[in-house]
Parts: C-alpha cells; structure tokens; sequence
C-alpha cells in the first residue's frame, strides 16, 4: 500500500473516531450525543477512505481486496456508503450506535497493514501495553456489572410479573434502578473495552508487523468486540431488555474470559 | 413516683364510647391543668380517633387512680359508661404499653406512622403547659426513641397496607422513582383517582385524564394539574404514558394484547405499568405476558396488600422483642434512679466522718514539733481510722443489738451480714 493511501485512510479513521465517541455518549446518557458532527465526520471520512481505495486501486491495477486489511477498509467503505445511504432515505440514526464504531474499527486494521519500524523507545512499549490491559480489564469490569444488574433485573422482573410482592423481592433494587445501571456499566464498559482493543491492536502492530492479524487469540478479541457491540446495539436501537439483555451480556462476559485466557497464552508466547 | 396510664382504644371500645371520652384540641391545656391541679405530678393526655389515654404521674404518697377518676367525673360527668372498656395500667405495664402505641404495635393499621406524630403532639402540649419535666418526661422521650429504633430495625412501616398505596409501592418497584413518570387515568371510578392522587403526590408529574365524558375528565384533571384527553384518542397517546390506572364503567376490554404489542414496541420495550382497577375488567389480563407490561388487577392488588400485612405481622413480632428489651432497661433505671438519693446521702454521710476524723487529726497535729510528729503519727492514724471505723460501724451494731432476739430480727441481722459480706 502505498504512503499516500495510507495517510488517508488513517485520516478516515480519524473522522470515524468521532463517530465512535457519539456511539459512547448514545449508550451512557441515553440520548443523541454528537451525531450531526459524527454523521458530517462519517461523511468526510468516507471521502478519504475513497480516496486512498482508488489510490491503491490505481497503484495495483485492481481491485485494492487482496488481503485482510483491505479487505476490511474496502469492506468498512461500503457499510458507510450504505449507512449513509439509508440515513437519507430512512434517517435511521439508531442505527450509527452499531455502524459507526464497527466502522471505525475496520477502517482502523485496513490502515494497520505496513509494518513500521519497532519500538524506538521501550517505556512507549510498555506504556502502551499497560493502558491497553488497564482500560481492557475496566471494560470486562463494566461488563460483570451489567451482567449482573441484567439477571437480577431478570429475577426482579419475573417477580412483580408473578405478582410475587414478599420475600426476596423486598431487597432487590427498582426494575429503573437496573436498567440504569445497565445502561451505564455497559456504555462505560464500551468506552473501555474498545480503547483497550485499539491500543491493544496498534501495539500488537507495532510489534508484531503485519502477523498480529492472524493470531487466534487477537480474533477471539476481535469476536468479544463484536458481541459487546451488538449488546450495545439492541439495547439502544431496539431497546433490549430483561431476558434478551441477560443472556447476551452473559455471552459477553463469557467471550470475555475467553479473550482473557487467550491473552494469557499470547502473553506466555511472548515472554518466551 | 407513682405511674398510671388509664384509656380506652380502638380495641377495647366501639368509636361511641371513644369520642364520648375524647378530649377536644382546644381543652387539652385546660385539662392538664385541671389534673395537676387535682393532685397529679405530670400528665399527658393523647387524644385521636382511635385512643384517648391519659398518662399521670403522682408522689409516693398518692395514689393517682383517685386523680383520673375524680377528673373524669368532673369532666365526663361519670366513669360508669367506659365500665369494662377502660383499662389501668401501671408502673412497667404502663410503660410498656406507651413503648407500644409510639411504635404503632397498638395500632388498628400496625406500623402506621400518624400516632408517633401524635403522641409527639401531646408531648409538646404538654411541655407546653408544664405538666411533663421528670418521669414522664423519660418515659416518653424514651418511647420516641423505641419507635425509631423499631422503624429503623423492622420493616413494620415499610410496606403498602391499603390498594392505593400498594399501586405505588408497585410503581416504585418498576421505574425507581416516580419523579417525571406520565400517569394516564382511563375512567373516573373513585378508586382511580385515589391511586393517581398518591402517584402525584410520590413524584409522578405528568397526569393525563381520559373520560368518554369529556366535561368529567377535565374536571379531574383539574385536580391534579393535569390534562384530558379525548377518549377517542388515547390510545394513539399510549406510548408516551408509564403507568395506566384504568377505572371506567366499560363492559368490555379497552386495551387488548394487540393494542399493548405495539405500544410496547414503540416505546422500545421500556416497562409500562398498567393498574385495572375496574370491575369488570377495563384490561385484557393476556397482557400481562408481554415483556416490559406490568399488569395487576383490583386482586392483584389486594394480594399485594395481603402479603404485605403479613409481613407486617412478622416484623411486628420483631418489634414486640425490641420493646421489651427497652422495656426491661427502663425499668433498670428507673430502679437505679429509686436508689440513687440514698447512694447521695450514705457517700456524704461517711464523707462527713472521714473529713470530721481528718480534721481533728490535723488540729492534734499542729501544736507538735517535727520530730514529735514523725513519733506521734502512727498513733495518731491508729486513732483516726479506729474513730472512723467505730462511727461507721455504729449504725449497724447499733440495729444488731436492737433485733437480737426479735421476731422479724433476722432479717435485719441477715441484711447486716450481706451488706458487710460476713460469710462465717
């Protein structure tokens, strides 16, 4: 890929990051946060995104889909051109809460393909590794609390359903104390778990070249990503809640220790 | 001091009887006057709906049933009607029962919480006219204190024990605080707008008003500061509402599972509580089953209520523990306070002889030389402590001899050998 194409595409993912904050402000305070700016940086983005595609296209004599990473920018540059397309026609803004982080993080490994040189400065290595494990293991914090706030919103719930109004019932917190605490555990958790995943890529990056990409346990990241944003998706877009919200933050929590048991292995790899 | 606590309530006389012996808001500071005057040292009268008691303390020397009586006559003109309904009680079952109306075990609803404030209401009148400053000062001191300690240790106040509030101890349950919650009454039954009534009182800000006779809707509405709505329309405006209080004369189902479906997705799944307090039924019971609808009907509710006396019961029995317990402790000090003046004057009495020994001790001291001092002091403490042990003893040995060989002796003699702890 060539210096040009990659400087744009990093500038798009730049663009969608606002995108990405919008999301985050959506899920903690439960409504639109910056989305006329995200939407006109999603545009902007989209823009150079383009460019670089048609550089690189250029560059190659084809089309610029030979490998993961382009695969995935090319990829991200068709979900933005349709989002942007339905938002015309539909004004479906809910659906940004899942497009445009997705996006971002695609566009973000479409733009990590040219190795560069290795760490210049070990604290740097060191510093980035800490903050990315740090605001990780915040985000799977986060997800516990959801999780748990999500069963007992269940069990609270299955109680005032069966008019069951003694007991046990007496001590577990309001169904709208719950679901708020849902809301903003997962929100929070979001934050965090996606800034852990995208130091924790541009470090594995860094230091790894272009190999990090085909790591198992980096795609086990990738998936617990994924689940944490679809849980953020229907719970604001189709208002999730009760057993739905239980049992897919529960997968959550479960791709998380998976994520987690992975990281350790890679860790042990890498220490070797 | 003397305690009497003398009434009647609401489960030993029919309401006649209660109001014939109330005694008006307005003669309260006459008649605690007029007790004092007659000879009580303190009195309280509490005076509701459901009790008229009356609290007196008297000297050691008077008796103050004579008191109570002698004030009912002149106040009611005859004890005779309240025969068999009126109850005395003294000393430690007097305070046990005031422990016990404080923290509402006496009540008719147990665990309600208007008798503290009037009690503490009668307290201040009485304050007020002087007629309250030692005993019953910390009896009753000591029973708001039992009250909140029971309110604070159980849950006998904690849940809903009538419909209406049931509905809002619900309401709670599902959306935590009331505060900007949407309330839309369908109908005008009575029932409905109580609970709408407590709703708006809890927090919920916003009350929509449904009739199909329009004039009757805005004139409930008007009530709460609230808005009617068509009753054409109110379905269309369902989805912005977070509870239903349905109450309306309708034969037939108003909102079926249908109409709820899609109100529920509208509003994206956000729970909604729906209260159906009209007979027959205003909603289909099946929604119910839809997640995020919250349903409960006019049985429900008394279920509710049902469960939550039992409840109420069951933290009573706490609360009975917790009263007794203060009970046995007040009583402890009040014990402690009877002995208190002769532990005054025993402490000043044998400090009178130690200082009286020490001083003539002192003065024997005075026209001495060092030298005669350092041989003259050992003598001199073996004479002030003999002094001192010999006017202690004097009492004691004195009353010995006295009831040596006197048909009630021993009992003094055996007092003597346990305040010394002469064992042989």
């Amino acid at each position: 890929m060539g210096e040009s194409s990659v400087l744009w595409l990093r500038v798009a993912a730049g663009l969608y990051s606002v995108g990405l904050i919008d999301a985050i402000i959506t899920v903690v305070r439960r409504r639109e946060g910056l989305f006329r700016i995200a939407l006109a940086a999603f545009g902007m983005g989209a823009l150079f995104q383009l460019v670089s595609i048609v550089e690189q296209g250029l560059a190659q004599q084809q089309l610029p889909v030979n490998d993961i990473f382009q695969t995935m920018s090319f990829c991200a540059w068709i979900i933005t051109v349709t989002f942007l397309g339905i938002y015309y026609r539909y004004k479906a803004a809910s659906l940004s809460v899942f497009i445009f982080p997705l996006v971002f993080v695609m566009t973000l490994v479409g733009a990590l393909r040219n190795p560069v040189s290795p760490w210049s400065n070990p604290v740097m290595r060191s510093t980035l590794l800490a903050v990315h494990v740090v605001a990780t293991l915040l985000g799977y914090a986060a997800l516990l609390f959801t999780a748990a706030a999500a069963v007992v919103y269940l069990f609270q719930e299955r109680q005032l359903k069966r008019k069951q109004t003694s007991g046990f019932y007496r001590v577990l917190p309001p169904l709208g104390t719950l679901d708020d605490l849902i809301s903003k555990s997962l929100g929070v958790g979001f934050g965090f778990i996606t800034i852990g995943f995208v130091l924790g890529s541009i470090w594995a990056f860094v230091d790894m070249g272009t190999r990090w990409i085909g790591d198992s346990s980096i795609a086990i990241g990738f998936l617990t990503w994924g689940v944490y944003l679809s849980l953020v998706f229907f719970r604001v877009s189709a208002g999730w809640r009760g057993r739905k919200t239980a049992i897919l933050s529960i997968v959550a929590l479960a791709c998380c220790v998976a994520t987690w048991l992975a990281h350790a292995q890679l860790q042990k790899r890498l220490l070797q | 001091m003397k305690l009497l606590l003398t009434g009647l309530s609401h489960k030993t006389a029919p309401v006649h009887l209660r109001e014939k012996l109330a005694i008006a808001e307005g003669t309260l500071p006459q008649a605690l006057q007029d007790l004092q005057r007659m000879g009580a040292a303190e009195a309280v009268v509490l005076s509701t709906c459901n009790r008229v008691e009356f609290l007196l303390s008297s000297p050691d020397h008077m008796e103050p049933g004579p008191i109570i009586d002698s004030f009912l006559d002149q106040w009611k003109g005859s004890v005779a009607p309240f025969d068999g309904h009126i109850y005395r009680l003294e000393a430690r079952e007097a305070i046990q029962h005031m422990f016990r109306v404080a923290a509402s075990l006496d009540s008719m609803v147990v665990g309600e919480p208007q008798i503290l404030g009037q009690l503490k209401a009668a307290y201040a009148v009485a304050k007020a006219e002087g007629t309250v400053g030692g005993l019953l000062e910390t009896v009753l001191t000591k029973a708001f204190n039992v009250a909140k300690r029971v309110r604070s240790e159980t849950g006998i106040g904690q849940m809903a024990v009538s419909v209406s509030y049931a509905a809002v101890e619900l309401a709670r349950r599902i959306f935590g605080s009331l505060k900007g919650q949407t309330v839309l009454i369908v109908g005008s039954g009575k029932m409905g707008e109580l609970a709408a009534k407590h709703l708006h009182r809890s927090g919920a800000s916003k009350i929509l008003v449904t009739n199909r006779t329009h004039a009757r809707a805005e004139e409930m509405a008007k009530l709460f500061n609230g808005k009617a709505i068509e009753y054409t329309r109110f379905a269309q405006i369902l989805h912005e509402v977070d509870i239903v209080i349905a109450s309306s004369g309708a034969p037939h189902y108003i909102l079926t599972r249908e109409d709820m479906q899609r109100v529920i997705a509208q509003r994206k799944n956000r729970p909604m509580f729906l209260i159906d307090i009209a007979v027959p039924r205003n909603i289909d019971p099946g929604v119910n089953e839809i997640d995020g609808v919250f349903l409960y009907d006019v049985d429900d509710l008394e279920g509710v209520v049902n469960a939550n006396i039992k409840e109420r019961t069951k933290q009573a029995e706490q609360a009975e523990a917790i009263v007794v317990h203060e009970v046995d402790a007040m009583m402890q000090r009040l014990k402690l306070e009877q002995v208190t003046p002769t532990i005054i004057s025993l402490q000043e009495q044998l400090e009178d002889i130690r200082a009286a020994e020490v001083t003539r001790t002192l003065r024997r001291l005075q026209g001495m030389t060092a030298e005669q001092q350092q041989r003259q002091i050992e003598a001199m403490m073996e004479t002030m402590t003999k002094s001192i042990i010999n006017k202690i003893a004097h009492g004691p040995i004195s009353e010995l001899r006295r009831n040596a060989g006197q048909p009630e002796g021993n009992q003094a003699i055996e007092l003597i050998r346990k305040v010394f702890h002469l064992h042989s």
